[in-house]
């Protein structure tokens, strides 16, 4: 998604609410299976602590009103609060294996370190509650609605268990059969808890940093990822106020062009699939007729959700759009793979699904955010780029573009290489991803 | 002298003539009426048929909102001029080819124009709420406003996509292949139009169909169907329409005016009014009027974007947008004279089928009232605004084919 890796740890750093991860991902298969009921004394004694933390956070705002910065031991003691709310939700969501302790002490394998007391700004403590209601909402989209401060705002719950849920609900299946966690849904759920615990220290009033929503400055070192469907961000996050206004409507032409595109590519799909399970790769024609769909796709959802700024053009064509798709060539793909590929799909395709609740949260906040200020926010911006990725390698494994599967967690990406003088087709095709 | 001969002498110039022959010709043929000639109207006295008060109330009520479309107009050519000059800036906004990025730009000069003329809409709901016309509220109507603008994006992206496609293959003669392919998606449109009106169910009342079958006999139109629009939710005004031809012709009443405040014949004098529409294909000829403005029109846009590089250049869609909105809106008050024309003889056909001129009298009164219409509007407002004969015409054509039964012993 981004390759400026020395930017992304000076960004990390400067965060006074920094998550730190030490996970080696290996899970014991028994303490996986019974998780939930593991973590359930943990949970209780977190909801004990809740109830002095809440008045302690009110101290804290009051005193911090008055004296313009937070009071050194009520400090200490909700940041203990939050960074053990950390670890208990950590372990309860498989990104981590040892128990959380009951102190909130510092060395879990996910930690929390939260900047000692500084100078707030007094306005953003008067409103802090006001302040925070974007912050709630995208939380309630990313934590679910019983993980989240932002439980508060939605009585529905309509958003359920959110992305966190969902992707500890997916790794579960997955540590209880391989015994290890995997790195991208256990990066997801770090990102998860990472944002969490900034927009709970904001709004105890540990600090007047808002929350930052950038998956890339979330956790610590990410890896860096050469997959076969793979997105390059060239967005300078300028946005024009007046087709960021007008953005739904201007998408439809591209809306209805892509229903009519997504008939034909659905039966492509199809077709590409015998072919596949036939000759063990897709044919030529065909994988650059889908690649161009989920490409078309990418830069119409970008566009809508204000992730892209320019107006898309209607063929996908490489290249043409800040917020670009590397497709790899056909490559040999398993074929019992392909045999099986939409019901392999089918968990990709629940996390896509909260991916989308996610993007759509984030394209409601930006709008407001790029109406008023004429930029998106960096955050933002890479959030719905890491949900737009996810959706672009979901469809591009169902419809057999790729047979990688789609990495959940964020990510950087090699930088693109200096373009090969074209070839002619070679007739030998690489070996599976 | 001598280069005027020339000119005449040009190969283009007899097809010129016999273009404009074929036009005139056309127009004449659509001018035809089913109202017979000469009808005499009676000028009549509005204040015998309704109070001082009404007409007081009525006329300030239409000045208003007549002055009030002035001047929307006048921001939508102003904002249109500004767009012409200035819009293909907005070009950097696009990463699409030529077509996708004057998709773009004609989207926007819409857009535009939707800003501009927000003010002047909600001032006429204030206007109408006001007056007890409209209970909608403004946030309803701004959405809705807001969400049928997609429409017009959906039309006018269409629209271009046409004509610059073609317009990079024939160049400057795109328009002699686009009008027939916009006329096409015309009758298009027209035919699956019943389809597409929101809102609608079949009527409760049997004798809506009853009534339906017998006057769809007696005015020769085969069958028809019958729907109620919910529109008590926007307005309290009554009003019906007729849509579609072919298999899809539909009457449309409108749920306000089957609440109660219209007994029952004056509702089977309004759905003769429509299926006389019906019968004499008025949707077909409103297309014919289209094609015969679009003809022109298009042939003007394509000469007046050269300066741009042609419409196949995304520059020149401002340019193009400007002056087909000022065509039509120069062409405004010939089209009214054609609708007004078409309603007249959709009145006369209604009296035909229904031989009730005192409850058509009665009906356009209470139209009239519950719409807070002019009777008599003033001579403007009738030309710009006027796609009906004003209530006082109406009444007077009552009387004059009370007259005329008179003569013909009916």
């Amino acid at each position: 998604m981004m390759s400026e890796a020395g930017d992304r740890d000076s960004a990390v750093n400067e965060r006074p609410v920094r998550l730190n991860v030490s996970d080696d991902l290996q899970r014991g298969r028994a303490s996986v299976f019974f998780r939930f009921l593991l973590a359930l004394p943990f949970l209780i004694w977190l909801a004990i602590w809740s109830v002095a933390a809440f008045f302690a956070a009110i101290f804290n705002w009051a005193v911090t009103l008055v004296r313009g910065r937070p009071d050194r031991h009520l400090h200490g003691f909700l940041a203990r609060y939050v960074r053990y709310a950390t670890h208990v939700y950590a372990f309860f969501n498989l990104a981590a294996e040892p128990f959380p302790g009951v102190g909130g002490r510092p060395g879990y394998p996910i930690d929390l370190e939260i900047d000692p007391p500084a100078r707030q700004n007094r306005w953003s403590v008067v409103f802090r509650l006001v302040l925070a209601v974007p912050a709630l909402l995208l939380a309630t989209v990313l934590l679910g609605s019983t993980n989240s401060p932002g439980r508060y705002l939605s009585r529905t719950g309509s958003y359920g268990i959110g992305l966190l849920g969902v992707a500890a609900f997916l790794a579960w299946f997955f540590a209880v059969a391989r015994g290890r966690m995997p790195r991208g849904l256990r990066d997801l759920i770090a990102y998860a808890l990472s944002y969490g615990a900034q927009l709970w220290a904001y709004l105890l009033v540990l600090t007047d940093r808002y929350p930052s929503s950038d998956p890339l400055t979330a956790i610590g070192p990410l890896p860096i990822r050469d997959d076969p469907v793979q997105l390059d961000v060239n967005d300078d996050q300028r946005r024009s106020r007046l087709t960021v206004f007008f953005r739904l409507l201007l998408a439809l032409p591209h809306l209805i062009w892509l229903t009519l595109w997504g008939i034909v590519a659905l039966l492509a799909a199809i077709v590409n699939w015998v072919a596949t399970l036939v000759a063990g790769a897709s044919p030529q024609f065909l994988h650059r007729f889908l690649a161009a769909y989920v490409r078309y796709q990418l830069h119409v959802v970008a566009y809508l959700y204000l992730i892209g700024n320019p107006f898309p053009g209607f063929t996908g064509t490489e290249g043409s759009y800040p917020i670009e798709l590397r497709v790899a060539d056909r490559a040999r793909q398993n074929r019992w793979s392909v045999l099986f590929r939409l019901l392999l799909a089918l968990p990709a395709f629940l996390l896509a699904s909260v991916y989308g609740s996610f993007v759509f949260m984030v394209a409601v906040l930006g709008w407001f955010a790029a109406l008023f200020t004429g930029r998106m926010p960096l955050g933002l911006r890479n959030a719905g780029a890491l949900a737009l990725r996810y959706s672009a390698q979901t469809y591009g494994y169902l419809f057999l573009v790729t047979g990688a599967y789609p990495y959940s967690g964020p990510c950087l990406t090699p930088r693109p290489a200096a373009p090969a003088p074209s070839v002619p087709e070679p007739t030998a095709l690489p070996p599976a991803a | 002298m001598r280069s005027l001969a020339l000119r005449l002498a040009r190969p283009a110039t007899p097809a010129l003539l016999i273009g404009v022959a074929l036009w005139a010709w056309a127009a004449h043929a659509l001018w035809a009426s089913t109202v017979p000639a000469p009808l005499h109207l009676p000028h009549l006295d509005e204040s015998r048929y309704f109070s001082a008060s009404f007409l007081e109330r009525s006329g300030s009520y239409q000045r208003f909102l007549d002055v009030l479309g002035l001047f929307a107009w006048a921001v939508l050519l102003g904002v249109l001029a500004m767009y012409a000059r200035r819009g293909h800036r907005l070009m950097r906004e696009s990463a699409a080819g030529r077509i996708g990025t004057g998709m773009l730009l004609g989207m926007l000069g819409f857009a535009l124009v939707w800003l501009a003329e927000v003010p002047f809409g909600l001032v006429a709901v204030w206007w109408e709420r006001r007056h007890g016309v409209s209970h909608q509220a403004y946030v309803t109507w701004l959405i809705g406003s807001f969400l049928s603008l997609g429409s017009e994006f959906l039309f006018i992206s269409m629209a271009l996509a046409v004509a610059m496609a073609l317009a990079g293959v024939l160049r400057r003669w795109w328009w002699v292949v686009a009008t027939p392919i916009f006329i096409g998606l015309a009758l298009l449109f027209t035919f699956v139009g019943p389809y597409l009106v929101p809102d609608t169910s079949s009527p409760h009342d049997p004798r809506l169909l009853s009534d339906a079958r017998a006057l769809e006999r007696s005015e020769g139109v085969g069958d028809t169907r019958v729907r109620v629009q919910e529109a008590h939710r926007y307005t309290s005004a009554p009003n019906a329409e007729s849509t579609g031809f072919g298999s899809t012709r539909t009457v449309i009443l409108w749920d306000t005016l089957l609440d109660g405040r219209f007994n029952h014949r004056e509702i089977r004098l309004v759905m003769a009014h429509e299926l006389g529409h019906l019968a004499n294909n008025d949707a077909l000829e409103r297309v014919g009027w289209l094609a015969l403005f679009l003809i022109p029109a298009t042939g003007l846009i394509a000469f007046l974007t050269r300066s741009r590089g042609g419409l196949a250049r995304p520059e020149a869609v401002p340019v193009a947008i400007l002056v087909m909105v000022a065509l039509q809106l120069l062409a405004t008050p010939l089209f009214n004279i054609v609708s007004r024309r078409q309603e007249s003889a959709a009145d006369w056909a209604a009296l035909n089928a229904t031989h009730e001129p005192a409850t058509d009298r009665a009906l356009m009164r209470r139209l009239t009232i519950t719409s807070l219409g002019a009777p008599d509007p003033q001579g403007w407002a009738y030309a710009l605004y006027g796609t009906h004969p004003s209530a006082m015409q109406r009444i007077a054509m009552a009387y004059a084919w009370e007259r005329s039964g008179r003569a013909a012993g009916r």
